[in-house]
């Protein structure tokens, strides 16, 4: 530096200074980056003991950063179906023959054994897309629309959200509202309320499609309070209106002595029910409210991540869902993470396992499973690592248990002893595959 | 009526959080490890797609986190 000519000295700090003034760059740094799209995968397996529902699914979440706080979020998910399913007709001490849903073939359970309707098959493709965008400097918001295809059921929804920041945000309070509208075109038709279960190939005790909307309104609050934790509180509500009925389901019609199902005799010549079933009808309204709390704490390189949600709704159920995993660093590049979720329900107040024959119909009965008294427990492990070319995979695994009770009071002569809920034991094995492009 | 009532007392309850919460928090520049993937409120969106599909095809209850989910005749 010391010897260089003191012209080439100033006439460098000319260039720069004109470059300074004259030319700066067009745009910030941050904009010479490219937007970029973040891929979360993952193959899914989800089977249930028993040969009933087998599920495997691909689902793809695809995210556009902009850069700018701006995201476009498009999601894909296929699920192919199989397997068997409690069709809500209590056991029997001799086969019973019920009619297919399509109404074209029947099938016989051996006695003794707990009535599933094997039919289930099905394929179900569904999107979704959202959006999210800043308002200024402290609002946010976001519009999605999701929409789904099984052969039987269509969905298509819309939802929106703002939220704004507070307290250096650390505090933000948000509001989302979602609609939708879906279609069932049950196979053979929707049956009509407490319609007798008929002879194959007799669909007088079926109409067409049917439809349900549904409105979700949440409002919640996230609140940094430390460094190391993080929680939120949620409120929902949700209002479904419409056929809320399950079309596949029926009761079995019994006498009011014996709780035996009272036997059936199908037309001559014709292939039918050996027992009286009737058609399940649920309430076309259902209010649900919803309060849910989450905590995610860091500790030392761990992370604990805690939930907890209460619902109530007019149906009578009430549930409480716990939810539990720790991310358990292994060095840099993998982790594992143990998980625990409990969850127990309360039955609906139309919930019973059968109908007596010659007493009034009650407003409406199901003897869906999902509707009774059961708890539940989730507990799994997940492996994730690091790949060389800094993509994430990982691997877990879980089991799915319901424990239920039918209420003694539901029970009839015969049944006391013989009917137990249909417990379900199932498994979880998901890969998941995140990059970036 | 019942439903304007909760509806209310969320509202107040979520107001009353939020005042309260105004002591609380961390200055800009401590935000290392809340900015961590891990920390994220939902730290895998496609896991939590997945088990609220199947916690609502499976029991009575459905969303809290979110949006209510469906969109399926789930048996």
């Amino acid at each position: 530096m010391a010897d260089k000519d003191p012209k080439s000295v100033s006439a460098a700090l000319a260039a720069a200074t004109c470059s300074l003034l004259g030319s700066l760059p067009a745009a910030p740094v941050q904009a010479e980056e490219e937007p970029n799209w973040d891929f979360n995968t993952a193959l899914l397996y989800y089977g249930e003991d028993n040969d009933r529902v087998q599920d495997l699914s691909l689902n793809i979440l695809a995210r556009r950063d902009y850069l700018d706080d701006r995201f476009l979020t498009l999601g894909l998910t296929i699920d192919t179906l199989t397997g068997a399913t409690p069709n809500g007709a209590i056991r029997q001490n001799v086969p019973q023959t019920f009619t297919r849903p399509s109404g074209s073939s029947a099938y016989t359970v051996p006695a003794g054994e707990l009535p599933l309707d094997d039919t289930f098959k099905d394929t179900r493709a569904a999107i979704t897309v959202g959006w999210e965008q800043p308002l200024g400097r402290l609002w946010k918001t976001g519009i999605g629309f999701s929409g789904s295809r099984e052969y039987d059921y269509t969905h298509l929804g819309l939802s929106g959200s703002l939220s704004r920041d507070f307290n250096k945000r650390n505090t933000t309070v948000s509001a989302g509202l979602a609609v939708a509208h879906d279609i069932w075109d049950p196979v053979g038709g929707a049956p009509l309320p407490f319609a007798p279960m008929l002879d194959v190939g007799d669909t007088g005790n079926k109409t067409g499609s049917d439809t349900k909307n549904i409105v979700d309104a949440v409002v919640g609050i996230t609140q940094v309070v430390s460094r190391r934790l993080l929680v939120q509180l949620n409120y929902s509500l949700s209002n479904a209106s419409g056929y809320l009925t399950d079309p596949y389901k029926f009761l079995s019609l019994v006498d009011g002595a014996t709780g035996d199902t009272i036997p059936r005799v199908p037309a001559p010549g014709a292939e039918g029910p050996s027992h009286e079933f009737r058609f399940e009808n649920r309430p076309d309204e259902r209010t649900k409210h919803s309060l849910y709390g989450q905590a995610k704490y860091y500790m030392s390189g761990k992370v604990l991540d805690a939930s907890y949600r209460y619902m109530t709704d007019d149906w009578d159920i009430d549930s409480h869902t716990v939810d539990l995993r720790l991310r358990w660093p292994l060095g840099e590049y993998s982790y594992i993470e143990p998980h625990l979720r409990f969850y127990t329900q309360s039955e609906a107040g139309f919930y019973t396992i059968s109908l007596v024959d010659g007493v009034e119909l009650p407003a409406h009965a199901s003897a869906d499973y999902r509707l009774g008294n059961f708890d539940a427990i989730t507990a799994g492990l997940k492996y994730g690592w690091k790949t060389s070319s800094g993509s994430e995979m990982s691997l877990r695994a879980e089991i799915y248990q319901q424990n239920g009770t039918i209420p003694g009071e539901l029970l009839i002569g015969n049944q006391v002893g013989r009917e137990t809920y249909p417990d379900l034991d199932a498994i979880i094995v998901q890969l998941s595959y995140h990059f970036s492009r | 009526m019942n439903r304007i009532r909760i509806a209310t007392a969320g509202f107040t309850v979520l107001v009353a959080l939020a005042s309260g919460c105004s002591s609380m928090g961390v200055e800009p520049w401590e935000r290392d490890i809340l900015a961590r993937e891990e920390m994220q409120l939902t730290a895998d969106p496609v896991e939590a797609a997945i088990d609220d599909h199947i916690y609502f095809s499976k029991e009575a209850s459905s969303g809290g986190r979110g949006f209510g989910g469906g969109g399926c005749g789930c048996n």
